[in-house]
């Protein structure tokens, strides 16, 4: 199965992400005596004293290159299976498993990713674009690379709504637990795949963030899914981004000379 | 003609109509009996600059037409510019509207009819737009604009206060972006001035200059009137999503 074929939207921008925007020094960042941005230092602080989450996040390269070299783009294990660290993979249920099955040997052309749809909230930290969290009093704003989209988390104390519209970004709340922000988040719409592979959501699942910035380059979140209807137990995976620092996110339209739609085939 | 233009909109109208449900927005100053009051005055920071920040929305007229306060010989197109907008008139061009394939651009993106969000930050203001659910940058670190930023769709933008006024500039604007409905064309040296003016906590406008030499004799200024939305919030407006239009729209 090529990743080229599961990108196909990705990859024709490729070479944007090595051009990112101009070299602008970042505010506040600790630097080491060459002016290097020093990402090994402790997690900056808002003035109520939490962790900041401000930043630009990438992906973690964790994924080594395929034979014949890397794509310009690092795209994590994640990004193809959300489960792949977990021992046995994701608890699917039987037709979870099926339809995961089914998706796979289709060359995953229905994956709304391919379609220039919005990925959801799990596949916004694993696609190898860059995300921006902007960290405000009462509300935390991720802002994404891909199709310049943004996710809000309520931090103002707001209960999550009962019966939501269901959305690709669903509705999420935040509260801090210590130095972890932890975040709730129902109310998606059915059809939302989590990884390429094809793992679904179903519009009864709940997600849960635990984000905590471990050093000033390095965010760890534990994401947890519980969604019975697709799943037979709750699972929770880890993910890692680092800083990217002294650039900023450009604009990645993915319709945008988008001719790839109707040549997708199935096997 | 223009419904034809803005067909993806009109397809989520509805969903306008239905925003969310009642959330009591913090700081909203209230009337006796819990309404909030529009008319109060403009909320402002500990250096006494207006704040900015809410649920905005614009008169529907300048996503149709830019210019719809002026008469119409009173804009000073380049030539090219008028016979160009001349071709769009007809509607047979609609198809080469970005937006009309899901892509927005500057200055239509602030005009949509769907809310949008301000929200300053230190360093930076973000609008969160309900519309195409997208969002623009506006960078009040102090930068300057760069030189020759690479093109993109809202291009790149710095804000700074004067006075009581927020003045943002941008450019870098992809030239193949409609300036409204109408097919007001722009060329790559378009520079756009918005200059914020909050009047009080319910009304604000935005004094939009374009200074685009290229395409129009000399810059030329409309007032855009904005109301705020209280005690809402911002729906998902996912413009793809089920689009079957785009491949029956007919003409050059």
């Amino acid at each position: 199965m090529s990743v080229n074929k599961i990108t196909a939207g990705l990859i024709l921008v490729a070479g944007m992400v090595s051009a990112q925007w101009v070299n602008y020094p970042s505010a506040g960042i600790p630097r080491t005596k060459d002016g290097k941005p020093n990402l090994s230092g402790p997690a900056p602080r808002t003035k109520d004293g939490k962790p900041d989450l401000t930043g630009i996040w990438d992906v973690l390269h964790n994924r080594p290159c395929p034979p014949g070299g890397c794509d310009d783009m690092f795209i994590p294990q994640e990004f193809l299976n959300i489960g792949w660290s977990l021992k046995g993979g994701l608890p699917y249920q039987p037709w979870a498993a099926a339809i995961v099955k089914q998706r796979m040997s289709e060359n995953r052309v229905t994956d709304p990713n391919a379609h220039c749809l919005p990925t959801g909230i799990v596949r916004m930290y694993t696609t190898p674009l860059y995300r921006k969290i902007v960290q405000t009093p009462g509300l935390v704003v991720i802002l994404y690379e891909r199709e310049a989209m943004y996710r809000q988390i309520f931090t103002d104390g707001r209960p999550l709504p009962e019966d939501p519209q269901p959305s690709w970004v669903g509705y999420s709340t935040g509260k801090w637990e210590g130095d972890t922000l932890v975040i709730q988040s129902s109310g998606f719409r059915d059809g939302i795949w989590l990884d390429s592979n094809g793992s679904p959501l179903t519009e009864s699942g709940k997600i849960t963030e635990r984000i905590r910035r471990v050093n000033f380059g390095t965010l760890e979140i534990e994401l947890t899914v519980n969604d019975p209807k697709a799943y037979t137990s709750p699972w929770t995976v880890k993910l890692t981004q680092l800083l990217k620092a002294d650039t900023d996110l450009l604009d990645y339209y993915c319709v945008e000379n988008e001719k790839d739609g109707p040549h997708l085939v199935a096997k | 003609m223009f419904a034809r233009i803005i067909f993806v909109s009109a397809l989520f109208a509805a969903s306008s109509s239905a925003q969310w449900f009642d959330i009591k927005v913090a700081g909203t100053p209230r009337l006796p009996d819990g309404r909030p009051n529009l008319s109060a005055p403009v909320p402002r920071d500990s250096k006494g600059k207006p704040i900015l920040d809410g649920v905005w929305q614009m008169n529907g007229k300048y996503l149709q037409n830019l210019a719809a306060d002026m008469k119409p010989e009173d804009v000073p197109y380049q030539p090219w510019a008028k016979q160009l907008f001349d071709a769009r008139q007809n509607g047979a061009l609609g198809k080469t509207d970005p937006a009309a394939r899901c892509i927005p651009g500057m200055p239509k993106l602030d005009a949509l009819p769907y809310p949008f969000k301000i929200i300053q930050s230190p360093g930076m203001t973000m609008m969160l737009f309900e519309g195409f659910t997208t969002f623009r940058q506006i960078f009040t670190d102090g930068r300057e604009l760069p030189k020759d930023p690479n093109p993109t769709w809202f291009g790149y933008s710095v804000g700074k206060w004067e006075g009581d006024d927020w003045v943002v500039n941008t450019i870098g604007i992809k030239e193949s972006t409609w300036m409204d409905n109408a097919g007001r064309p722009h060329s790559d040296a378009l520079h756009l001035i918005e200059r914020f003016q909050r009047h009080d906590f319910g009304h604000m406008d935005i004094l939009l200059t374009i200074d685009d030499p290229k395409a129009y004799t000399k810059p030329w200024t409309v007032k855009e009137d904005l109301r705020l939305i209280p005690d809402t919030e911002l729906l998902e407006y996912v413009c793809v999503e089920n689009e079957k239009d785009y491949g029956h729209l007919v003409g050059k």
